[in-house]
């Protein structure tokens, strides 16, 4: 399945600057593996060390929360996932 | 009742279909909580002010610093050194003396939590972490206060609107604290997002149009793009579930 994810502007330095990235997988985890393995340096910026996503990492598929499925949820072609990140400023 | 001065102050609000002399008279009557006098804290307090609300309690432990002029509007070069809420304190009371400002310098704690927005209508996140903001969070569902949540970072922004029993918590949503340290930010992020969360207790406590509830609204200031995404209570969350 060829799906789209949409990089927030803070992990552009792993994507060479693009903010929309294609990748192919059946679930959000597949998604996420296929995005590392063309971008390598953005694993650990979304993943911990056993391969779960990081507590203030988000994943929306087509704008709905991939919670509590995660990176179990399945997608189709012509998804779209986004990543959020958390903020804490103000 | 509204005086003669007040209907002439905001009549141009009081215009508004929807709104009227009653709208006008609620917010009147509305006793905000605002957690923070900072980047967000500056938009929302001085639009709410503006509006006529009838009394806002601003909390912050902070004093001015030089660093925070890009995007702290409610504080000058003048007030570097100040406390935040003096500074706060006197902004607001020359915007609009007809409002009754309390500024409270206080660290927010699970200590005192409770009792510094006890007797509120409202509670408003302009806070700069989130382990306060969780607290806040709890805080605002234990005592069944309606919580207004904003937060930046660069040029992005993130706004939700919580009401306590019927939506997802910011819990529900954010299940863990971003790493600490200072935080990059351009002033006008915060102005977006704080007054969105103006716009969203202006709203709630007229009771007109559509609350940001159970929707997160994320704000990309680079590609000026607003997105929305669908939030579900989530029935094992910690504070809410």
């Amino acid at each position: 399945m060829s799906v789209r994810i949409n990089i927030p502007h803070i992990f552009h330095q792993f994507t060479n600057g693009q903010a929309i990235v294609e990748v192919n997988g059946d679930t959000v985890g597949q998604c996420l593996n296929h995005l590392a393995k063309q971008f390598p340096g953005i694993e650990k910026a979304l993943l911990d060390k056993s391969g779960k996503l990081l507590n203030y990492v988000d994943i929306y598929v087509n704008l709905e929360s991939s919670y509590p499925e995660e990176l179990a949820k399945s997608v189709k072609e012509g998804d779209e996932l986004y990543i959020a990140l958390m903020l804490g400023g103000g | 009742m509204l005086t003669t001065d007040e209907l002439e102050r905001y009549d141009r609000q009081i215009m508004i279909e929807g709104f009227g002399k009653e709208g006008q008279e609620k917010l009147k009557r509305a006793k905000i909580f605002i957690a923070g006098a900072g980047g967000l804290g500056s938009p929302v307090s001085m639009y709410l002010t503006a509006a006529g609300v009838g009394m806002i309690r601003i909390v912050d432990h902070d004093r001015v610093e030089l660093s925070n002029l890009n995007r702290q509007v409610l504080h000058w070069d003048e007030d570097i050194g100040k406390r935040k809420v003096n500074s706060t304190l006197e902004k607001l009371k020359q915007l609009n003396q007809g409002v009754e400002i309390e500024a409270i310098e206080k660290k927010i704690t699970e200590a005192n939590a409770s009792k510094l927005v006890a007797d509120f209508d409202l509670i408003v996140d302009a806070l700069d972490n989130l382990p306060t903001r969780y607290l806040l969070n709890k805080t605002a569902l234990d005592k069944g206060i309606p919580f207004f949540h904003g937060a930046v970072y660069g040029f992005e922004g993130r706004a939700m609107t919580i009401i306590p029993g019927k939506t997802a918590c910011l819990m529900c949503v954010y299940r863990g604290a971003v790493p600490k340290g200072q935080f990059p930010v351009i002033g006008v992020t915060p102005a977006v997002i704080g007054c969105i969360q103006a716009m969203e207790v202006i709203k709630y406590i007229v009771g007109i149009g559509e609350l940001l509830a159970n929707r997160l609204l994320i704000y990309d200031g680079l590609h000026l793009k607003f997105n929305e995404f669908s939030v579900k209570k989530d029935p094992n969350c910690e504070h809410c579930g």
